[in-house]
């Protein structure tokens, strides 16, 4: 069962200056990703690793190529369709946490049941979410008084709370020391095991070391890593 | 997405930016209080014109045309016939014929008036009303009782206000209420007059006899029976047959235009002096609080357009914010709905306070004019008459003009690009 499918995927930016050609991000990138996988996309800074993410989030729509996610054509469905696909279907987890300052833990766990027809039983969902990623007792609390690791384990608990097939993470490690990195990584790989796709964007070994499979993005396309490891048996 | 989540999401954002926030309320607050203000003080003033000018919606008053030939040649006339004619009337429910006092008369006072020595000498003007007119107002008998009694006559209720505001506090007299002056006599002379200087012959001195109040009473003078005035105009030789008027009274208001074209027809005018002088004094009051309702929905629009401003730099600072409601699941109709939902709060906590401003400053005033202002004729009790209508105007107008003003930016805010925004530094 397919999860991703990208072909021919280009994105392009306006030229920097008048009279230059358009900056070529993504140039005819294809991706395959299977039901269940885990997959990591290396690439250097300015790679459009996170303009892959975002395209494969429905969030940027400027792009051409096909491109297909859970069965959904992305460029062919309305704007609405697109965010009940993100409501429903995707977990995002950003680099910078992305919290909303003016609520709590919890409510920032919640934040997707305030959207389209709400998650079934979103309490209760929330809470368990919370207590899964070590924050059971920081329910209440504002992201201001929460650590960096804390309140990244809020933004994957936030990502589950609908119980998505498909985690898209944006550099979830970038701002974590170590031990704290370490700690989100194997909650990452509790997922993959319980069935859930997981794509993760990023530049730490620690992280590629854990996917079933590891690709670079380089020069528009996603290559192959060398040594990467295959599909987790 | 439903309202109790969409408050919850718009209260936390109202709590971050409360000063920002406070100062578009502040003016929304300031445009509705002065808009209910003004709205309270104009429903104020028309209840003041409606006392001293009150306009009954199921009466005309018929009068003979002014500058009719016939009349001129004494054709036209208001006899009994007429008043039977009227009657008549398709819509018409009553008729009262009036009758004035057709010869002169003065009154002269000499002794004490409710302890104070005073001499006093007025013409007097006097018309005649059925008793049906005057009703319950006459707490006695309001009848001709013969030339030798004391003639019953009703007093219009503005005429004593002007009185106690006007008159006595000019001469030191003391004020007077209705019960005061219930019974008592004033002395008329029929067939003299001060003014034109002479006397008809078989002038007579006799007494008036105060037995009530009543708005159907003259305000020029003094109301006597019908049979009395009629019974002294044939015993002066004037005339005793015709009438001066014929109040109308039709069976709906309704129904009121229709006995006014009936009575044209018949070749009598409608006597609206009274009504027209209302209706133009309530025009200029309407006019002054439509001209101070325009300048509050200035103030108001001014608002609006900070309120516009607030919202388009609460939207740049949370671009980033906004990115993540789209990530999540939230459509654009979603976020352009938080916005103007906060829009709404604002606005709604804008006429709150407004419509309270409103009515401080009109308590405030009324106690000033209370203890400040001198007495005068119909001074009211409160300048200001708050309906609830009023008050769910400033209401909705308040909101109205924060969701306006919150229009274009929810509209930005929910045409943001969230990949963009995601990226917002």
């Amino acid at each position: 069962m397919t999860a991703i499918a990208l072909r021919g995927i280009e994105k392009r930016y306006p030229p920097r200056e008048p009279g230059l050609p358009p900056q070529m991000l993504l140039q005819g990138l294809d991706l395959d990703v299977r039901r269940g996988e885990f997959v990591a996309v290396e690439g250097q800074s300015g790679s459009g690793k996170s303009t892959l993410l975002h395209i494969l989030g429905g969030l940027d729509r400027d792009f051409q190529g096909e491109a297909q996610v859970l069965g959904c054509d992305l460029r062919a469905v309305k704007d609405d369709e697109l965010a009940a696909l993100r409501h429903t279907q995707i977990g995002f987890v950003f680099q910078s946490f992305n919290l909303l300052p003016a609520l709590s833990a919890l409510e920032n766990v919640l934040l997707p049941d305030f959207f389209g027809n709400g998650v079934p039983d979103a309490q209760r969902r929330a809470r368990e979410a919370l207590d899964r990623v070590g924050l059971a007792g920081k329910s209440g609390a504002r992201p201001a008084a929460l650590s960096g690791g804390e309140r990244q384990r809020v933004a994957i608990a936030r990502a589950l709370l609908a119980r998505p097939p498909l985690l898209l993470a944006d550099e979830p490690t970038g701002n974590l020391d170590a031990q704290t990195g370490e700690g989100v990584i194997g909650l990452f790989r509790e997922l993959h095991q319980e069935g859930m796709t997981l794509l993760i964007v990023t530049h730490e070994a620690r992280v590629s070391h854990s996917a079933s499979r590891v690709l670079v993005l380089r020069e528009g396309r996603l290559q192959s890593e060398g040594g990467a490891k295959l599909e987790t048996e | 997405m439903r309202s109790g989540k969409l408050w919850r999401l718009a209260r936390g954002n109202l709590v971050r930016e409360l000063g920002a926030l406070a100062v578009s309320a502040g003016g929304v607050a300031l445009g509705i209080g002065c808009l209910v203000f003004f709205l309270a003080l104009g429903a104020g003033l028309h209840g003041v014109v409606d006392e001293v000018f009150p306009v009954a919606t199921r009466e005309v008053e018929a009068v003979l045309p002014q500058l009719a030939i016939g009349n001129l040649l004494g054709e036209q006339k208001i006899d009994d016939d007429t008043v039977a004619r009227l009657r008549k009337l398709p819509g018409v429910a009553a008729a009262y014929p009036k009758m004035s006092l057709r010869i002169p008369a003065v009154t002269r006072y000499n002794g004490l008036f409710f302890g104070r020595e005073i001499h006093s000498g007025l013409e007097v003007v006097a018309i005649g009303l059925p008793a049906a007119l005057v009703g319950q107002d006459a707490r006695a008998n309001f009848a001709d009782a013969g030339p030798d009694k004391p003639i019953p006559v009703v007093v219009n209720r503005r005429l004593l206000e002007l009185y106690n505001k006007v008159f006595a506090p000019q001469r030191g007299l003391p004020q007077l209420t209705e019960s005061m002056l219930i019974g008592f006599q004033i002395p008329i002379e029929l067939g003299r007059s001060w003014v034109a200087a002479r006397t008809l012959p078989g002038s007579q001195l006799t007494t008036m006899q105060l037995v009530g109040f009543s708005e159907r009473a003259t305000l020029a003078g003094v109301s006597m029976p019908l049979e009395a005035v009629a019974r002294i105009n044939r015993q002066y030789g004037a005339d005793a047959q015709t009438y001066s008027s014929v109040l109308l009274r039709a069976q709906s208001a309704e129904t009121t235009s229709e006995v006014a074209a009936a009575v044209k027809r018949l070749g009598l005018e409608i006597d609206e002096t009274e009504r027209n002088r209302a209706l133009q004094i309530g025009e200029a009051v309407e006019l002054v609080t439509l001209a101070l309702g325009i300048l509050s929905a200035l103030i108001t629009a001014l608002a609006a357009v900070n309120t516009m401003q607030a919202f388009y730099a609460s939207v740049r600072e949370r671009t980033r914010e906004i990115g993540i409601l789209r990530a999540v699941g939230a459509t654009r109709g979603d976020v352009a709905a938080v916005v103007l939902a906060e829009a709404a709060a604002t606005g709604l906590a804008g006429g709150i306070i407004g419509v309270g401003l409103a009515r401080s400053v009109a308590a405030l005033l009324d106690r000033l004019a209370r203890t400040g202002l001198p007495d005068f004729p119909f001074k009211p009790r409160s300048f200001f008459h708050f309906e609830a209508r009023h008050l769910a105007i400033g209401i909705a107008v308040a909101l109205l003009a924060a969701l306006l003003g919150a229009f274009l930016p929810a509209r930005a805010a929910a045409r943001l690009d969230p990949a963009k925004a995601l990226t917002e530094s």
